[in-house]
């Protein structure tokens, strides 16, 4: 099993007061290095609307980089706009995952849109950023990954790397709508896709991960780190239904492979749960692992899938 | 070329359906067999909340297509699941022989919330002859990409030396012309390419046709048929806005040849389409089907209200 010291949480949305668009959550950490910074995205949401029905943006933080827990600078703006009448994304932008390419940045994204049926769908889009990653735009109207006859609604949560000479986009795609007391709940699984442009993408086509929980389990967050010859992903899971409580609610777990296409899941093996107490007490997900400087953290969400942030954790050791 | 009038060959009224539906005859696509004419068409339910739901139907005709042998009264393909593409309507679906199979292309409908619809095209096969279809997966097989940003749909398909083609529909973006109307959808006709049929690449948002009402015209419902060795595409168009009941702004049938299948020129007059005052398509004139049957090369297509009281056959006269 893998030791993390939890440093404890570093971002608060809370702690802005003069962004209004950021307003509570901080979600789906993901980070970028630069020199004296580590930019960690994330995605917030202004205050719900009269219907209680919220938009998610995305923005980042900048961490100081020998001091990961003091943070230097918010962005002042959304790093993204929202989509036009009718668009994949006109509800929201979120979760985001940058990378380089061809000597700009580029960020995946995924888009929002409202159903009558179910509460929403999502389709992955990209944007690039001509100033450092501050602001990005699109590469156009529509998503670049969007649904196919094994993955009908739901295409979220990408994570993209290049590993050797092609991108991997990790992603969750939907699989079916439960209805839980009335109300839709989505059921998604890991999925993995490759590309050698960035912009013309191959899915695998099968689930990365087995389901553990239950068949309905949820998986969501695939993060992958390469570290002593292998592929190391955390993910989140949940069971399908009650899972706003603690014990049915997200929890890390963790999976391993030498090729990126065959997984062995082990979460026993992921070493962070949540705590006794405090910010992260019920629940532990979308975890997001990088290195700095020579060490291994993982940013990760606590209660209320981030609504107050989310925190940092050291890894002593290496992962193998 | 001229095209014969030989008037409504179908009435949804006059005929029980499945699922309790009573009007509309959208978009009739047919199959040919050695015995019959298969047209399958699009009817409509009202579910709870009042809202349409369209549902594939068909009915066989004698190869003549004067009489009516019989129409369907069983469900052909069910409505798609729960947040699926499909789940509140098919319309229309495109039919296509392959082997032993049939294969169904189909426009799935969705309801959206700052938009009344998506669109999506899906694959959906027939064991049985063309008398039911059974989806390859939930989802779509062409949906909304990077440059075409909504509602791709009305896809058409044809296996021209060795290859499949599909022609079909992509949404350029929505617009709500006036304060006290909703949101209004444009699209143009597309292209895209197979092997086998499941497996599509787009050619990206390249509009295959020339507007003729400028960028707010919409082009839904190609359909490709072979005269004389030249490929001929008949769909229909219209405005974007205000087209539902001022018939100068509503459908008409337009046309396009072809012959590398790549640089359409667009020629709606010959072989025009008329119609006369009063006629059941002389307000509209929508969603044309050109099919070869015993070698006379045919067109169905909807009239006034969209198909709400059937649709109406043409004869090619060279």
């Amino acid at each position: 099993m893998f030791t993390w010291q939890k440093l404890g949480r570093v971002f608060s949305p809370q702690q802005v007061t003069d962004r209004p668009w950021l307003k509570e959550f901080a979600q789906a950490p993901a980070t970028l290095l630069l020199d004296d910074v580590v930019r960690v995205y994330f995605s917030c949401r202004p205050p719900a609307d009269a219907g209680g029905q919220y938009v998610s943006r995305s923005a980042f933080v900048d961490l100081d980089r020998r001091d990961l827990l003091k943070v230097r600078a918010v962005s002042d703006q959304p790093i993204l706009g929202l989509g036009g009448l009718g668009e994949f994304d006109e509800f929201g932008t979120y979760p985001v995952s940058v990378i380089p390419a061809n000597g700009r940045l580029r960020a995946y994204y995924a888009g929002w849109t409202r159903c009558e049926s179910v509460p929403f769908n999502t389709a992955i889009g990209c944007a690039v950023s001509d100033d450092g990653g501050i602001t990005f735009h699109k590469l156009g109207r529509g998503p670049v990954l969007s649904y196919s006859p094994d993955e009908p609604f739901v295409l979220s949560g990408p994570k993209v790397r290049r590993f050797g000479d092609r991108y991997q986009l990790f992603y969750i795609a939907g699989r079916k709508w439960k209805l839980v007391d009335g109300r839709a709940e989505p059921v998604y699984k890991i999925r993995l896709a490759t590309s050698v442009d960035g912009l013309h993408w191959e899915k695998i086509g099968r689930d990365l991960i087995e389901s553990r929980v239950e068949a309905d389990e949820a998986q969501a967050s695939p993060d992958v780190f390469q570290c002593n010859g292998k592929y190391h992903m955390f993910y989140c899971y949940r069971y399908s239904s009650g899972f706003r409580s603690r014990e049915f609610g997200y929890r890390i777990g963790y999976a391993s492979s030498i090729d990126l296409l065959h997984w062995t899941r082990d979460d026993a093996k992921a070493g962070i749960d949540v705590s006794f107490e405090g910010w992260d007490s019920e629940m532990v997900s979308y975890p997001h692992v990088f290195e700095v400087d020579g060490s291994i953290y993982m940013a990760y969400l606590g209660n209320q899938v981030g609504r107050y942030g989310f925190g940092l954790a050291r890894l002593n050791g290496t992962l193998e | 070329m001229k095209w014969e009038p030989l008037g409504k060959i179908f009435d949804p009224t006059e005929h029980a359906l499945p699922h309790g539906c009573r009007e509309f005859a959208q978009s009739p696509q047919v199959l040919v067999c050695d015995d019959r004419v298969r047209i399958y068409f699009s009817t409509r339910s009202v579910d709870a909340g009042g809202k349409f739901l369209s549902h594939v139907a068909y009915v066989d005709m004698q190869k003549d297509l004067c009489r009516i042998l019989c129409v369907c009264d069983h469900t052909v393909i069910p409505l798609g699941a729960l947040g699926c593409f499909d789940e509140h309507g098919i319309f229309p679906m495109n039919v296509l022989r392959v082997g032993d199979l049939v294969f169904g292309y189909t426009c799935g409908w969705n309801r959206r919330v700052s938009v009344s619809v998506d669109t999506a095209i899906g694959l959906a096969i027939s064991r049985d002859g063309g008398a039911t279809f059974q989806r390859i997966g939930d989802g779509p097989v062409l949906a909304a990409s990077l440059h075409e940003p909504c509602l791709v749909g009305d896809g058409f398909v044809k296996l021209i030396g060795g290859m499949f083609h599909m022609w079909y529909i992509f949404g350029t973006g929505w617009k709500r012309y006036a304060a006290d109307s909703p949101p209004d959808r444009t699209y143009k006709i597309g292209h895209a390419v197979s092997a086998d049929g499941f497996a599509w690449t787009k050619e990206e948002a390249r509009q295959i046709v020339a507007d003729r009402l400028g960028p707010e015209e919409s082009q839904a419902l190609p359909t490709v048929v072979e005269i004389d060795g030249r490929h001929h595409m008949f769909f229909c168009y219209r405005q974007s806005f205000d087209f539902r009941s001022n018939a100068a702004r509503g459908y008409r049938i337009g046309h396009a040849w072809s012959d590398d299948l790549r640089n359409w020129i667009r020629d709606d007059d010959n072989p025009r389409l008329e119609t006369s005052p009063g006629q059941w398509d002389s307000d509209m004139q929508c969603y044309p089907h050109a099919f070869e049957c015993d070698g006379q090369i045919y067109l169905l297509h909807n009239g006034n209200q969209f198909g709400r009281f059937g649709f109406g056959l043409s004869r090619l006269q060279m």
